[in-house]
């Protein structure tokens, strides 16, 4: 048993012992959502080893998790002095600083990401979307296109490049972008969601009431709820218009324009209500369409398609 | 049916495109762009197969399962989508539950709008509890021309056919339907029933033989196969019957009734009395007691027979039946009986005797007149 312990004794150096036992537990309380703890694992570590990086990046998040942002920003700092080419570190730093609204420095930080790693998708992702807050829409569009270029099927690429061209009044190539990241993840709520704002945006009233119903699945919100009111609005079909906006103000009572909205809406019932019955793409009429062909209420629907 | 490739969709043609439809029970109307997307997130959802967990519509199913039709219906308004005909059910059915018929039979309109088969079948119960029989038949016709020997919808249609009225056409389906499956026992019941109360007797009698012949342990249709032969006249096979019945439930008290009915039909009184005693052991049901007071008038056990008339209006104390019994035993009294009894009654039910003497005497007035 003694020589075991001498053994150990000469294989590994106690503070290194201590050094990962430490890093464990900082990582365990951290998943386990206890920022404190982690905290103070975390900085036994580093009095181990002070210029571990690894040790000053979970600080960083521990500290995040505190909402201690500029301690966050430091311990990254640190970790990036320990180890200038982590991309961990570096979006992390990025991160936090965005968290601050300091975008001109978060820029920056993807700037030297980009130097160390140009192939990192994440770095123009993320570089396009902090150049698209500071109105930079263009630069932002470059960004995107460096990332689809590396990776094509990249949705929330193709997703933020179509929000970048709407600013720039490209709805065509815009909806071009949307199609593209809805091809690549159907189910992608934030290019569901610009879609819709684009179409609303175009009067096409038929088509935001069924992007909007397929927002909804994912995420109810009474925003949503109030441009698939105003559609259904738009299509004449006030009770379809009045449940839309009576589940907006369930969701949010104080949602003035809901109100305002229903009053109109419930106006529209008494003189005029159109039931869509089966067809969920009521206002979308395509001629030469087989499934238009069919329907039962394609007259209706083409006085209300765009 | 197995799932289609993403690929086979994306290139499918319309009528493929419906035909998908239809098999995976999705709304095949509208555009055919937005029918050919409502299909493939269908076959991405499918094929990613996440962990189950109770979604709204799950809830709302078993919520009208347990009887909370309203908190069911606040759901299914969530979850219902013109996508899928399927909750548009859902929603019907939690409607009816809540008795909305009127609600109810047009959530299934819509679902059936959809194509889908099964709720004209919904749509049938829903017109059913409404009242509208004709409907409810037309709608279980809707659903029998893709599902011809559907048993469920050829059960439904006899039903309703019966409840119309329409007895002989309700027997010709619950024929069909015994053509189609021959080994449920529950048809043959179910046809053998109809043909009685049609007052086919024979045919009537077949038919529950073979229903007995498939559930050996099927007490009801005995006594029922026990009531055709003793109304085609064969009351030693009646009997023979309910003797199995009771042999399958010792103290089932409507298979002692009817044995003790049947041994009255045959004359055997005494057997007769100690059935019907026996079922009114068990069951003091006015039916049986009238049974059993007429069994011991017949044998001239008026003390006996008087005494079940006196039970009969003591559950039941308007009952005309046993009142004019009670009155014709009253009637023809024995001197010697009465005064005994009399004698031994509380003053309260002596009263009652005096009563009834006054009764016996103004009823033979007329026959003196006469």
């Amino acid at each position: 048993m003694i020589g075991t312990t001498d053994d150990a004794k000469d294989r590994y150096l106690p503070s290194v012992d201590r050094l990962e036992d430490a890093m464990r537990a900082g990582m365990r309380a951290l998943d386990a959502g206890q920022p404190d703890e982690a905290l103070e694992r975390f900085n036994l570590a580093l009095k181990l080893k002070p210029e571990y990086d690894a040790a000053w990046l979970a600080r960083g998040h521990a500290l995040r998790q505190l909402k201690d942002s500029e301690g966050a920003l430091q311990s990254f700092a640190q970790a990036l002095r320990a180890n200038h080419e982590s991309e961990e570190a570096w979006l992390a730093l990025a991160t936090t600083l965005r968290g601050l609204g300091r975008r001109r420095e978060e820029v920056e930080a993807y700037d030297e990401l980009l130097k160390i790693r140009p192939r990192s998708v994440d770095a123009w992702v993320n570089k396009g979307a902090a150049l698209h807050e500071l109105k930079s829409f263009r630069a932002a569009t470059a960004c995107y296109d460096a990332a689809l270029a590396i990776r094509p099927e990249h949705a929330p690429a193709w997703n933020n490049k179509g929000a970048a061209l709407l600013r720039l009044h490209d709805e065509a190539g815009a909806d071009r972008c949307f199609a593209e990241a809805l091809h690549f993840d159907p189910d992608f709520f934030d290019a569901i969601v610009n879609r819709v704002l684009l179409l609303q945006r175009r009067g096409r009233h038929g088509e935001v009431v069924i992007w909007t119903d397929r927002a909804l699945r994912f995420r109810e919100a009474a925003w949503l709820l109030y441009v698939k009111a105003l559609a259904h609005l738009g299509l004449l079909e006030g009770t379809l218009a009045v449940k839309a906006f009576e589940r907006a103000l369930e969701l949010d009572p104080k949602f003035q324009e809901a109100k305002e909205g229903l009053r109109e809406a419930k106006g529209l019932r008494q003189r005029v209500d159109f039931f869509r019955g089966v067809y969920e793409c009521f206002g979308t009429h395509e001629a030469g369409d087989p499934g238009c062909e069919e329907c039962e209420i394609s007259g209706r629907c083409r006085e209300v398609s765009p | 049916m197995s799932l289609p490739s993403l690929a086979e969709v994306e290139h499918a043609d319309w009528p493929t495109l419906q035909r998908i439809c239809a098999d995976l029970d999705l709304n095949p109307k509208g555009r055919s762009g937005l029918v050919r997307t409502r299909v493939l997130d269908h076959v991405r959802r499918r094929m990613r197969a996440p962990p189950w967990r109770a979604a709204p519509e799950h809830q709302a199913a078993l919520l009208t399962r347990l009887g909370f039709p309203d908190a069911a219906t606040g759901l299914w308004e969530r979850v219902i989508r013109l996508d899928a005909p399927a909750p548009w059910v859902g929603y019907g059915a939690a409607r009816l539950a809540a008795g909305e018929v009127e609600e109810a039979t047009k959530a299934f309109d819509r679902a059936a709008q959809m194509r889908d088969a099964v709720a004209h079948l919904y749509r049938a119960e829903a017109l059913g509890a409404r009242g509208d029989l004709v409907g409810a038949i037309r709608s279980c016709d809707a659903y029998l021309e893709g599902n011809l020997a559907d048993l469920r919808a050829l059960a439904l249609k006899a039903g309703f056919l019966s409840r119309g009225g329409w007895l002989d056409e309700s027997i010709a389906v619950l024929e069909f339907a015994t053509e189609a499956h021959p080994g449920v026992s529950d048809l043959w019941r179910g046809l053998g029933v109809m043909l009685l109360k049609a007052r086919r007797t024979k045919p009537a009698a077949d038919a529950l033989r073979k229903a007995a012949k498939l559930d050996a342990s099927d007490v009801p249709g005995r006594l029922n196969l026990g009531s055709a032969l003793l109304l085609s006249g064969r009351p030693k096979d009646a009997i023979g019957s309910y003797r199995e019945a009771l042999e399958l439930d010792p103290s089932h008290v409507e298979a002692l009734n009817n044995l003790g009915v049947a041994y009255l039909s045959m004359g055997q009184l005494k057997s007769a009395l100690v059935n019907l005693e026996r079922a009114a052991k068990h069951v003091e049901a006015p039916a049986i007691l009238l049974n059993l007071a007429k069994t011991e008038e017949i044998a001239k056990r008026r003390r006996e027979a008087l005494k079940a008339y006196e039970r009969i209006l003591r559950i039941r104390p308007k009952d005309a039946r046993a009142k004019a019994g009670r009155k014709r035993l009253a009637g023809r009294p024995k001197p010697s009986a009465r005064t005994t009894k009399a004698r031994k009654r509380t003053p309260r039910r002596r009263r009652k005797t005096t009563s009834t003497r006054d009764a016996s005497r103004k009823r033979r007035k007329p026959r003196k007149s006469q």
